[in-house]
């Protein structure tokens, strides 16, 4: 019986995988699209939240920590971010809400993570079909 | 025969210009006057505005006036800042009027927001007369000399005066930091106003997160929809100025955004909300919906989650937020004649909608706040 047990909590555990957006992205994310400057929202969806996600095994989960060395979040970068990953049709919105998470030490940061959270539920998924625009 | 009283005479003066020496049509963006320049400073001169031309040579001296704000000034500062536009934008014409000088030697006290938008004015025209201008400082107000040397105005120019024995020796209690001049994109330049103004302040601000966010989409706004394509503007146009003020006595901090671009009012059919600002000004009496306060009253407030296209437009409200977040502050924004006015006060809130006479030939936005030194500022 015991060693059933330990066997089912293996199976259980979920490994976390984390990305500090300031420390491996930029501490300045802002704009929507790729001419909006060099860290838009659409170069963090495409180049790195996409694959990071498409990526992670059924028992695996990705921090997100957006506080660390990071000033601010705009609206038009966070929902091009969550937002598109659903509008495009990459997961649907459960999926996303599911294997992200958000990590943050700083109580204001909660405001950026519930607004992510919003606009991935107000997204429609696979509502439009991405094109990629050009950059500056 | 019969004295002609003064109003027949302006009436007369103002129809004889227009029918003078009518100019091209110039190119590039769009003036909100279509009137002929001399025509223009002639209007203005009837206004009150101090501007001398020499007719041989059609120079023209601009003096500004004693008092130059926002708030309580507003026409009069306007005024003088938009005759320097229109001077600039009819600069490359050959037989236009030119300007030659803008006299400071009157102006007593700036806000930090005109200084800002004057400095941006002044930059611009420096700009199309190839960096050929040079601040004569002599008869000017102690305190205005340093005010514009810690905006970093002397800066835009070749040989500026040595500054040293200035340093410090202000009678006001503010202090400015050196304007931020950025393209579109150009996002990580706030971090320079923060280490600026922890400098001043000696700690950091409290909710900063919440006023760089609200820049960083006034900045996305202006790539965005400040200077489209169809306004032809020139690359060199396209910029947005950023500076921000503290007062140690008053401990009220300022933040000042400005473009000049084609105005939030003005930009609004084409962009991607419209249709959501037209349903919202459906609601108002018919010749109220195209005041520009009600556009822009209508795009800061737009319960954008209630559309299809749920991930448009969301940015202004990003304005709101820092001033939300502390429970007290204002935030103006002012573009064309419309001024939107968002503040907190005592767990109130209060909208204030205002309409001008003259439009601003840009946006301009002011963050402001009290610090509480005490409470606040012991982190």
């Amino acid at each position: 019986m015991e060693s059933n047990a330990r066997y089912e909590s293996r199976i259980n555990r979920v490994i976390m995988k984390t990305f500090n957006i300031g420390r491996e992205f930029s501490g300045d994310p802002a704009g929507r699209y790729r001419s909006d400057g060099g860290f838009n929202g659409e170069r963090f969806r495409e180049d790195v939240l996409r694959p990071l996600i498409s990526q992670l095994k059924d028992n695996e989960k990705l921090i997100l920590v957006i506080d660390d060395d990071v000033e601010s979040y705009g609206s038009s970068f966070l929902t091009e971010v969550f937002g598109g990953m659903v509008k495009y049709g990459y997961i649907t919105k459960l999926s996303l809400l599911d294997k992200v998470e958000f990590s943050f030490t700083d109580p204001d940061y909660e405001f950026y993570k519930n607004k992510a959270i919003q606009y991935i539920n107000e997204a429609k998924f696979n509502s439009v079909q991405y094109i990629a625009t050009k950059g500056p | 025969m019969k004295r002609e009283r003064q109003g027949t005479r302006d009436r007369a003066v103002r129809r004889s210009l227009i029918h003078r020496n009518p100019l091209k049509r110039r190119r590039g963006p769009r003036q909100s006057r279509s009137i002929p320049l001399h025509v223009s400073i002639e209007n203005r001169r009837l206004k009150g505005l101090n501007v001398n031309i020499s007719s041989r040579f059609k120079h023209a001296t601009i003096t500004l006036p004693t008092l130059m704000n926002f708030s309580d000034k507003y026409e009069e500062t306007i005024n003088y800042i938009n005759l320097i536009r229109e001077f600039t934008s009819n600069q490359h014409l050959p037989n236009s009027y030119k300007l030659r000088t803008v006299l400071l030697n009157r102006l007593e006290n700036i806000s930090t927001s005109a200084a800002l938008v004057l400095t941006a004015e002044l930059s611009r025209w420096d700009d199309s007369c190839k960096s050929k201008l040079t601040p004569q400082i002599e008869n000017w107000n102690h305190d205005i000399l340093i005010k514009f040397h810690q905006l970093g105005f002397f800066d835009l120019f070749h040989g500026s005066p040595d500054f040293l024995k200035l340093e410090n020796s202000s009678t006001t209690n503010t202090n400015i930091v050196p304007y931020i001049k950025g393209r579109c994109g150009d996002h990580e330049k706030t971090r320079k106003l923060k280490e600026h103004l922890i400098e001043i302040i000696g700690k950091s601000i409290p909710k900063w997160t919440f006023l760089s966010s609200g820049i960083s989409e006034a900045i996305t706004n202006v790539s965005h929809h400040a200077y489209p394509e169809s306004e032809k503007y020139q690359e060199k146009d396209k910029f947005w100025y950023l500076t921000g003020s503290f007062n140690h006595k008053t401990k009220e901090l300022k933040i000042v955004f400005y473009d000049q671009g084609v105005t939030i009012p003005k930009s609004l059919p084409a962009s991607k909300i419209w249709e959501q600002v037209l349903s919202a000004l459906s609601k108002l009496p018919f010749v109220d919906r195209k005041k520009d306060e009600m556009m822009l009253k209508a795009a800061v407030e737009l319960k954008r989650t209630s559309t299809n296209d749920t991930d448009r437009g969301k940015g202004l409200l990003d304005l709101l937020e820092f001033v939300k977040q502390r429970q007290s502050g204002y935030i103006s924004i002012i573009s064309a004649k419309g001024l939107y006015k968002y503040s907190r006060e005592n767990g109130q809130e209060y909208v204030k909608t205002e309409r001008f006479k003259e439009p601003l030939l840009g946006t301009l936005i002011i963050w402001k706040a009290t610090l509480d030194m005490n409470q606040e500022l012991t982190e």
